[in-house]
């Protein structure tokens, strides 16, 4: 079952653009500030991103957490139909579905994040040990008619014929046992 | 079509039934004779809705805090009056001081664990955060997201909030009779139209909409009212209505 899953969500290896993702409050490969975290505001950070391919029509954002004990990485950040002439995100879209989106990713959409919300939640790991968070950014060649609220897997299944570019920008969180802090 | 003077005229009558019962013996949810409902029985009065609630189990700044989260769960807005309107806290109270006094310690733990996620997380007490900032610390709660914070929540903080959202989901459209629902705002917000021992053949026609009754099921003379008793029952809740 789950080989039949990673199989129909895989995307094509070949001819995909490499993107550039940076962020102006998180660095690769260092901690995720407390901002972007369950232990402090939880909103989501503003992400950049250069090298899409000219034919890019929109970009689609996911953010997982593969660390987790579970068989699938644990999902935080859903976010598509981002407009192809946008260069990022900024921080923190509406967390109410019926508010607007900022004008420069205007007609995006959540998805559902892996606590069941079509919002950003950020990193809430349990103690123990770093995790690494990967925010990966996705060129589409197509405009896609997507419900709201798709997820993870219903997004990469829809989306998978039409990348043509991808990049990635991966950090870390920990939380301490409690008698650490 | 009930106009709000009427609605609030039959809530005096069904709260007076109450408090008339709420003297005997221990068919009443505790509180229901005090502040709230009124000597005079009447949830109507002005002076009854903005008199201080003298609270039985919470304490003054638990009660605040409660009523600051129940604000977010059923808010206020273009569809009517929402849970602290309805008097959902008032509810959890009494419920805490009768039926459901095994979970106050739960609340005293879960209502301070919720307060010091609130400073560490967002930096400010609950009530001073943003409309906003609340919901997102409530999604945080909700999700289990908060239970490894540090913030001393007993087990995940998610059964918190599920504990939290149940009496407060109680406490706006349950019965009148056990302290919240207070003018039938939960049923009015729901387009309930009541508990009623007869329906008419015109009434359950297609397309017709009943008459709202409002009134408590207890003042109708085939529910009985032993069944209310603080006593815990077979759900725990201490009653079997």
């Amino acid at each position: 079952m789950v080989l039949l899953w990673a199989a129909a969500v895989s995307l094509p290896a070949q001819n995909l653009q490499p993107l550039t993702v940076t962020s102006p409050t998180i660095r690769a490969g260092e901690t995720i500030p407390a901002d972007h975290t369950a232990d402090g505001r939880n909103i989501s950070p503003a992400l950049r991103w250069s090298g899409a391919p000219p034919s890019t029509r929109e970009f689609a954002i996911i953010c997982d957490d593969p660390d987790v004990p579970m068989p699938q990485p644990f999902v935080h950040w859903v976010l598509y139909q981002i407009p192809g002439t946008a260069m990022g995100v900024p921080e923190s879209p509406p967390i109410d579905p019926a508010a607007p989106m900022p004008a420069e990713i205007s007609g995006a959409v959540h998805g559902l994040s892996g606590f069941r919300r079509p919002i950003y939640r950020g990193p809430a790991p349990p103690p123990g040990k770093p995790h690494h968070y990967h925010f990966k950014v996705y060129a589409i060649d197509a405009v896609l008619d997507l419900r709201p609220g798709l997820t993870k897997a219903e997004l990469l299944d829809a989306i998978k014929s039409h990348v043509v570019g991808e990049g990635e920008l991966v950090a870390v969180y920990e939380r301490k046992p409690a008698g650490l802090r | 079509m009930i106009t709000r003077r009427d609605l609030l005229k039959v809530a005096g009558v069904a709260a007076g039934a109450v408090a008339r019962d709420a003297g005997t013996e221990d068919r009443a949810m505790p509180g229901l004779s005090n502040t709230v409902v009124g000597p005079a029985g009447s949830l109507a009065s002005a002076e009854m809705q903005s008199a201080p609630i003298a609270w039985l189990a919470l304490t003054a700044d638990e009660a605040d805090l409660l009523t600051a989260i129940v604000a977010r769960l059923i808010p206020s807005d273009a569809n009517g009056p929402g849970a602290v309107e309805a008097g959902a806290v008032v509810y959890i109270d009494r419920g805490l001081a009768g039926a459901l006094s095994s979970s106050r310690e739960a609340y005293r733990r879960g209502l301070a664990a919720l307060e010091r996620y609130a400073r560490t997380s967002r930096g400010a007490p609950f009530r001073e955060l943003s409309a906003t900032d609340r919901d997102s610390l409530l999604i945080d709660v909700e999700t289990g997201a908060a239970t490894g914070s540090g913030a001393g929540f007993d087990g995940s903080s998610a059964a918190f909030f599920a504990m939290l959202r149940a009496h407060t989901w109680q406490g706006t459209f349950g019965d009148p009779f056990y302290g919240g629902n207070r003018n039938f705002i939960g049923w009015d917000l729901l387009g309930y139209p009541g508990v009623r021992a007869t329906v008419t053949a015109d009434e359950q026609r297609l397309g017709v909409v009943p008459a709202p009754v409002r009134r408590s099921a207890y003042d109708s003379e085939m529910f009985n009212k032993a069944t209310a008793s603080a006593r815990p029952g077979p759900r725990g809740h201490g009653h079997t209505a």
